[in-house]
């Protein structure tokens, strides 16, 4: 009986050929952009499960303000160095505890002998106990003695491999430099680990050992800030373990603050209360401290690939049902032969499954296909064959496959099954072809999703768009931003080189900006403001326009103690007129007085999508006390090439284990637009493959309502009705859907697309354009589409259709 | 076998009842071959629907092998047609994405017959109908009498008690009704297979032992002849 039906199934299928590819090919894409996802979601899932005994790691949290974005109090992950010791004195559960320097994302000088250096991020430092926290496989070297000596160094396999071309490193030199003035100190590895299966929150190319993390201040008010890990003896209970953690941290920051003499009361007031926590190693990453979670970052994306999987369900459940009447005499015969409805129910089923099994073959190649440039998109490394857990996936591929065949399959298998034989055998299938109004349903809710994704490309095109060409305030051409101090000697060296017109350094510059609120007394009034500090050429490298007043200039003496410029945020602030006036910041002893010496345009210092905040701008020192690792260089030239290619001649002169880093101005840009620009591609090719499903869908099912009424038309053609009346009579019911969806779609997308608008502070005004673009297109392209089928039914020559019957 | 009591059936339109059939009373026996006669639009379908189930009665009731039938749950009924009832149609009814050789075969598939005894099956119907060379044609590329010949097999098939058809040769030239006719009267008296038909030809209706004649959905006539 299954050979037979399977037999049925694949006849009819080849029969409808067209629709049987329009079914396929779209749940392949469905499936293709929602398994992308999958892998996606399972790789972020799978971070810190290399190895069972992870489940007994600990990373530490600590609630404090230290370089919280918005100074106020959080959990962070980076706390006092000194918990290390507590931890390993006072709770007796763990069995060691690593502390490991918090990396602050530069990237590293390494230097083997004397090959030039080269540039590599993720190297770690960290005490001697880490490979006994982290359960690394070493290859080569003793784990329990790898980094018991200061300077030495344990490398990944992969990164021994990319230095040296082989993993037998062990005993070999290599010089770490964190800062481009360090000292190239040789360090020996005395380990090479193997690579692990998933991705890691403590990630690194190479965790050194210096030495310098087993030491805590000596004075009781400084605090130096590191990463924790604590290895359990068992799994423990984390609610317990974090009551034991709490009370022991209060204790510890009582004595703390009795050496200081601080009131523990004083101290934690207004909701500042005292944390330390422990947070499973497996669920670190699932609850990142400061960023949003990678959910929070992917929930457009996955709500913008189930309405596509939902798009091309709707047509295979749409194309499905229309075909029914096709199927209306098996099913009619099959009954009075003796078949259950519920073996008719799985008949159909099955149909759907071979369908939905297909796809999801495709889909699989798809993604194949796909991988490379969503890896590339998303900068990540994603692999399907090659998946740790290719079980796992396949078994959710499965119950994705199962889902979608009960979801498309269903209702057109129950609604097939359920034709009354008396009156599908008297050829009577019009009144036993039911589902028309969900179908309808179904028609608007497909061209609502594919309309309101057209419109929502349009806002966040032309809000691209707005955003790329707007004036940022300052000139951002023939501008690099060397990533050093501001150094009186290479400062002098690269002035002298032709074509370099201005050098400066900032605490701000877009890319790279470091906040420093600062509070002043102006006219006996209180304000906060943000601080940038520059140097004397910074604001004419930029390029920023003088609106009332001066900029600092080395003319000027006291611009390198007592002065000030605004921008017209904080101008504005102030009350306008303040050129000329003075204020006060500090308090007692250290207070200060700043003239205002002039007022320049706002100018975009940080990503554009954050308001200009009020600030002013002062030199402290010539050359600025900067340590942002900002150096501006405005050329007059366009010989851009030429002129670094000097600067970095001067540089190795100076830096010779440390290469020199860089970027335009025009290229931080770029990567500020990037993220949008990334979310619009996507958009992009979501919408258009919804759309042209839609349009597939509608395709098919106008053909198939032609088909239908193949004898109606035909008689009606006898009784002289035109082509084109006859064409109007099929499109007619189809316009209506697609008005109705526009309809629909409209507030939707304004809904969904002002609260997208909301996250930038500089945005459009709700553009018009788009809706009416996207309403006249998805009309038109319906209109054509129900068009040729209608015409094709229309222009047939009727004897024919009657004979047939 | 079957026995059918003052059955009626209306359709009521607009609050007015349009009456199809009328106080039938009647009973065919095991073995009988009727044939029901009368004007068009006079009941008969909607007669021989209601003896095959497919359509219930407005009231009375309906026993079929002394069991009430009348309103019976969909399981049963499948049952029923599953092994007891085999129908004929005017349009033969075939499915068309499946070959002779399948269509007679479906019956059985249903039934869970075994492979072996199903081709034994098949292979006996199609040499008895003289169309083993067609079994690998799908119905479209068969004649309107082919056809008929396959419907007729796969009611056979499941070797059921009694054939249901109506106007079997509606659809045929003479000739080939009178071997479809000639087939019926070979069934019912060497098999044993009671046979019920409805029919607007007298010579037709000559084939079977007994007449019902029908006008506006009352039993006009009831005769016994042969
Ligand atoms: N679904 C229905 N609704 C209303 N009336 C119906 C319906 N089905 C059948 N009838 C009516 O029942 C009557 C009997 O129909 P039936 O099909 O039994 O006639 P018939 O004797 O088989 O005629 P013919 O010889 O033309 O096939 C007809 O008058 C028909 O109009
Ligand atoms: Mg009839």
């Amino acid at each position: 009986m299954f050979k037979i039906n399977l037999k049925i199934a694949l006849r009819n299928l080849w029969k409808n050929k067209t629709y049987t590819a329009i079914n396929i090919g779209g749940l392949a894409l469905g499936l293709t952009a929602f398994i992308l996802l999958l892998l996606f979601i399972n790789n972020e899932k799978s971070y810190d499960t290399w190895d069972p005994q992870l489940k007994q790691v600990y990373q530490i949290r600590e609630r404090h303000d230290f370089f919280t974005p918005d100074n106020k109090p959080r959990w962070q992950h980076i706390t006092d160095s000194r918990i290390g010791n507590l931890l390993k004195e006072k709770i007796p559960q763990f069995s060691a505890v690593t502390k490991i320097d918090n990396g602050w994302g530069n990237s590293y000088s390494i230097k083997i002998e004397n090959k030039e250096p080269i540039l590599v991020s993720d190297i770690k430092n960290a005490d001697s106990m880490f490979f006994k926290v982290f359960p690394y496989e070493f290859l080569y070297g003793d784990e329990k003695t790898a980094l018991s000596k200061p300077f030495t160094v344990v490398v990944k396999q992969s990164f021994a491999k990319k230095l040296f071309g082989t993993d037998q490193v062990l005993g070999k030199q290599i010089s770490v430099l964190a800062w481009r003035g360090d000292e190239a100190k040789p360090m020996t590895i005395t380990g090479v680990v193997k690579d692990t299966e998933t991705p890691e929150t403590v990630a690194f190319n190479a965790m050194t050992h210096t030495g310098r993390r087993e030491v805590d201040p000596d004075r009781p008010q400084s605090t130096n800030y590191c990463q924790v890990y604590a290895l359990a003896t068992q799994k423990l209970d984390t609610t317990n373990l974090n009551k034991t953690l709490l009370s022991t941290y209060i204790t510890f920051k009582k004595a703390n603050f009795a050496k200081r003499e601080i009131k523990f009361e004083d101290f934690y007031k207004n909701g500042y209360n005292p944390g330390l926590k422990a947070v499973p190693m497996t669920e670190v990453h699932i609850n990142p401290t400061v960023n949003s979670t990678w959910l929070e970052k992917i929930k457009p994306l996955i709500a913008i690939s189930l309405f596509l999987l939902l798009i091309s369900i709707i047509n295979f459940v749409n194309l499905s049902t229309a075909q029914s009447v096709q199927r209306a005499k098996e099913v009619g015969v099959k009954k009075v032969l003796g078949v259950y409805k519920q073996q008719l129910v799985r008949q159909f089923l099955n149909e759907a499954a071979i369908q939905s099994f297909v796809a999801t073959l495709i889909a699989v190649v798809l993604v194949e296909i796909l991988l490379p440039s969503f890896n590339r998109q998303f900068d990540i490394n994603l692999s399907f064959w090659y998946n740790n857990h290719l079980g796992t996936l396949l078994l959710q591929l499965f119950g994705l496959f199962l889902l979608i065949t009960l979801l498309a399959g269903f209702y057109p298998a129950w609604i097939i099954s359920g034709f009354n034989p008396v009156k599908v055998l008297k050829g009577n299938y019009e009144t036993s072809f039911k589902g028309i109004a969900l179908r309808n349903a179904l028609v608007i809710l497909q061209f609502v999703i594919a309309v309101t994704f057209i419109i929502g490309i349009g806002v966040i095109h032309l809000q691209n768009e707005y955003i790329a060409h707007k004036d940022l305030g300052f000139d951002r051409s023939k501008l690099i931003n060397i990533a050093t101090n501001y150094e009186d000697n290479f400062v002098e060296r690269i002035k002298h080189i032709p074509g370099v017109q201005y050098v400066g350094t900032t605490t701000q510059v877009m890319g790279n900006s470091f906040n420093v609120p600062h509070e002043i007394k102006y006219n006996n009034q209180e304000y906060n403001l943000n601080t940038v500090t520059v140097s004397m050429e910074t604001l004419p490298a930029l390029g920023v326009e003088v609106v009332k007043g001066r900029i600092f200039g080395s003319q000027y003496k006291q611009d390198t103690v007592n002065t000030a410029v605004l921008n017209e945020a904080a101008a504005k602030l102030l009350g306008n007129d303040v050129v000329g006036k003075f204020y006060k910041s500090g308090k007692d002893e250290f207070q200060n007085t700043f003239q205002i010496v002039g007022v320049i345009k706002d100018y975009n210092n940080e990503s554009f999508d954050k308001a200009v905040l009020p600030t002013v701008y002062k030199v402290t020192e010539l050359g600025g006390t900067s340590s942002t690792n900002n150096l501006l260089v405005k050329f007059n030239t366009s010989q851009n090439k030429a002129v670094i290619q000097a600067i970095e001649k001067e540089w190795s002169k100076l830096y010779p284990n440390f290469p020199m880093q860089y970027t335009s101005l025009e290229a931080a840009f770029k990567k500020e637009l990037q993220s949008g620009e990334r979310i619009m591609q996507i958009m992009l090719l979501f919408s258009v493959i919804s759309v042209a499903l839609s349009l597939l869908g509608l395709f098919a099912l106008s053909a198939f309502m032609a088909q239908r009424r193949t004898k109606e038309i035909a008689i009606r053609k006898i009784l002289g009705a035109s082509d084109l009346q006859l064409i109007n009579m099929l499109n007619r019911s189809f316009l209506i859907l697609v008005i109705t969806a526009n309809v629909i779609s409209w507030p939707v997308a304004y809904i969904l697309t002002r609260q997208w608008l909301t996250g930038f502070a500089y945005r459009i005004d709700m553009p018009i354009w788009p809706f009416v673009i996207a309403t006249v297109s998805s009309v038109l392209v319906a209109i054509l589409t129900t068009s040729m089928q209608a015409r094709k039914a229309a222009v047939n020559n009727p004897v024919n259709a009657l004979k047939y019957e | 076998m079957i026995k059918l009591e003052n059955i009626e059936k209306y359709y009521a339109n607009k609050g007015v009842k349009n009456y199809v059939l009328r106080h039938v009373t009647t009973q065919i026996n095991k073995g009988e071959f009727v044939s029901i006669m009368g004007p068009s639009g006079a009941g008969k379908s909607t007669l021989l629907n209601i003896m095959g189930m497919l359509e219930e009665p407005t009231y009375g009731s309906y026993f079929f092998n002394e069991e009430d039938v009348t309103h019976l749950g969909e399981r049963k009924k499948i049952e029923l047609y599953r092994n007891h009832i085999g129908f004929v149609f005017q349009a033969y009814h075939l499915i068309d994405e499946m070959t002779v050789y399948e269509n007679i075969e479906a019956p059985l598939l249903y039934k869970n017959v075994s492979s072996g005894e199903r081709k034994s099956r098949i292979a006996d119907l199609l040499d008895r109908f003289n169309i083993v060379a067609k079994k690998d044609l799908f119905p479209n590329q068969l004649s309107g009498g082919q056809q008929q010949l396959v419907g007729i097999a796969r009611a056979l098939a499941a070797q059921p008690a009694i054939i249901l058809a109506d106007e079997p040769t509606g659809n045929l030239q003479s000739v080939q009704a009178e071997e479809i006719m000639e087939l019926f009267k070979k069934l019912n008296r060497e098999d044993g297979i009671t046979i019920v038909q409805v029919t607007h030809s007298e010579k037709n209706a000559g084939y079977g032992n007994r007449i019902i004649t029908i006008e506006d959905g009352v039993i006009k006539e009831d005769l016994k002849i042969g």
